[in-house]
């Protein structure tokens, strides 16, 4: 089973391949349109004309565009992402502080929004044919119409300003040091390192940007988890059980909820793939040092290198996630497991 | 069809909502009470008039330079709802011609068009929105090039399959038997087997293009910083959410209004024009 989950997972990667290149390749010719002279932003002032001339072909950027390309895909093959313009630091660095950052607040807002979004769905069920479905339905509609975005802002207004309650700046509290990077995972290094009032503060500066993002997933999972849940619940299995004196709970729970799992996983899939996109606004508002908030101020002060690679980063994160829902999908499908 | 279609609470509701912010947008000069770039420093962070300390001369308060809220949200539907119907538009017309002539020619062209959405699927939409905008400058035209080129690929997908299922029907050969070009048969026979899901995506479309208007004008990608619209009034209250959080909750309550107007109508039409569509693949977010 495990072993052919793996297979699984890596033909997906490997058919991923080629659409890692072409993105790469599309990121990089779009990036080239801009007017702007990263040569020139590179230099420092008082630069002369054959200053400018060396670090033109030391960046290769004297060549063709498709030689440069070729240049660039090598070097980020190797791990060499280059240096930051505007950071003046490596990319690598920089994308490797962020990344960590980003990945547990998705991880966090991921399980809030499928654990809100379940337990709508089911209860929406549950609440078939009554007002009450009719009221859930309307709410959910209306929360779709929220973008992550104005959640974290009224996150902040409700629950950072007007009742004081929670940390909406940063990820962690001024006065704590940060725990030594053994992982990079902030809530992992403090609990290695036995801080429990730094974990409690990392956690606590978690809590409204993830339900910013969770909030805006929860009523999608809610409804597409219903209807599945209706249709599968005409079944003849369904019938069966409750002939067999199966309580209705049980049924629900047991069977019901296992076959109508399958487009919900599809949907989780899709929208993790999204959800690094909602954390970008959100990180950039709630002042979170994640790869959004790198990628916003790159695009503000024209930082190629670093907007190409965490463009490519967030690439290598959408695909991933795909292929993981791929293999779960697999997993949890009756119909497909015996094959 | 369109009795069924008044007969929908929702339809009606939204179609309802949307005529007025149009009605708004259109009229946006003789609305507003005051100009929406005029500046009163005598009266900077008013609450909105029936809060205490408001006045009747700004019925939703002021900004940090005494500017209207009211005028400056009127004046900002003029952007949202321009964005949402070009970009929109734009989208559906790229999204379905290729969605047909993928659907319908088959083969290798239809194996191209499928490559080009899978490799536009590998990006959350907010991040590619952002390196365009990178590449072709920044401004409102810029972001809804940046919309059509990015959301075609949700009509496409949803559309292509849709052309696969009218293809299977007997009219299509009939058509052809009875003397239709390709041409003919695609805008005669499948353009309009497919007219309702392109209506209720395009609805959809409406409301996530006020979306990304919206954020993108907050991080200053958008409209010039000076213009009046509701991603700008949120990024320039926001220093002053303390003093006063009107400046932030009113554009706010703005942009839920339009999306929600947008999304009410497409899922009611969604519910009205194709029930099947909503049990097999859920919102087509």
């Amino acid at each position: 089973m495990a072993l052919i989950a793996f297979q699984i997972l890596l033909r997906r990667l490997l058919l991923a391949a080629p659409i890692v290149l072409c993105v790469s390749a599309l990121v990089f010719v779009v990036l080239r349109l801009l007017p702007a002279d990263a040569v020139a932003m590179s230099l420092p002032p008082g630069a002369t004309a054959a200053d400018y001339d060396r670090l033109k072909a030391e960046l290769g950027l004297d060549r063709s565009i498709f030689a440069q390309y070729m240049i660039w895909l090598g070097r980020f093959a190797a791990g060499d992402l280059g240096a930051s313009i505007h950071f003046r630091r490596p990319v690598a660095e920089l994308v490797g502080t962020a990344l960590p950052n980003t990945l547990e607040l998705v991880a966090v807002g991921l399980v809030l929004g499928v654990a809100a979004g379940v337990a709508g769905g089911l209860a929406m069920f549950a609440w078939r044919g009554r007002a009450a479905e009719q009221v859930a339905d309307l709410a959910a509609t209306t929360l779709m119409s929220i973008p992550e975005f104005l959640w974290a802002l009224l996150l902040i207004l409700g629950l950072g300003v007007a009742l004081p309650l929670l940390p909406f700046v940063g990820r962690l509290a001024p006065e704590f040091a940060l725990p030594p990077p053994i992982t990079g995972f902030l809530l992992l290094d403090s609990l290695l390192a036995g801080r429990a009032a730094t974990l409690g503060s990392a956690l606590l500066h978690l809590v409204l940007p993830s339900l910013a993002l969770a909030i805006a997933l929860a009523p999608l999972i809610m409804r597409v988890l219903r209807s599945s849940l209706l249709e599968v619940i005409l079944d003849d299995y369904v019938t069966q059980a409750r002939l067999r004196g199966i309580p209705e709970r049980t049924i629900l729970l047991r069977h019901a909820l296992r076959n109508a799992a399958l487009p919900t996983v599809s949907l989780i899939g899709v929208q993790a793939g999204f959800m690094f996109g909602g954390t970008v606004l959100v990180e950039v508002i709630f002042g979170y040092p994640g790869l959004g908030n790198l990628m916003v101020d790159a695009v503000r002060n024209h930082d190629l290198p670093v907007i190409q690679a965490v463009a490519m980063v967030y690439c290598l994160l959408v695909l991933g996630i795909n292929a993981v829902v791929d293999v779960l999908y697999l997993l949890i499908n009756p119909k497909l497991r015996a094959a | 069809m369109i009795a069924r279609m008044v007969a929908s609470p929702r339809v009606v509701l939204g179609a309802a909502l949307v005529l007025v912010l149009a009605f708004v947008a259109l009229f946006a000069p003789a609305i507003a009470p005051h100009d929406p770039a005029e500046q009163d420093l005598m009266f900077t962070l008013l609450p909105p008039a029936w809060d205490a300390g408001g006045e009747a001369m700004y019925p939703f308060g002021t900004d940090s330079l005494g500017r209207c809220l009211l005028s400056r949200l009127i004046h900002g539907t003029r952007v949202a709802l321009y964005v949402a119907v070009v970009a929109a538009f734009g989208a559906m017309l790229l999204g379905t011609a290729l969605a047909l002539i993928g659907g319908y020619c088959g083969g290798r062209i239809d194996w191209l068009i499928g490559r080009a959405v899978d490799v536009w699927m590998a990006f959350p939409p907010v991040v590619l929105a952002l390196i365009l905008l990178v590449g072709l400058g920044t401004g409102v035209n810029m972001v809804i090039i940046a919309i059509i080129v990015i959301d075609w690929t949700r009509f496409c997908r949803v559309i292509r399959s849709e052309v696969l299922v009218v293809m299977k029907r007997d009219y299509i050969p009939a058509a052809r038997l009875s003397g239709f070009s390709h041409v003919q048969v695609v805008l005669r026979e499948v353009l309009p087997a497919v007219t309702p899901l392109v209506v209720t995506l395009l609805s959809l479309e409406m409301g996530i293009a006020v979306i990304v208007e919206a954020t993108m004008s907050f991080v200053g990608l958008s409209v010039e910083a000076d213009v009046a619209a509701w991603g700008v009034m949120i990024a320039d209250a926001r220093q002053f959410m303390n003093q006063s959080p009107w400046g932030v909750v009113l554009p706010m309550l703005a942009i839920f209004l339009a999306v929600f107007a947008f999304n009410l109508l497409g899922d009611g039409l969604r519910r009205t024009l194709d029930p099947r569509l909503m049990v097999a693949r859920g919102p087509a977010s």
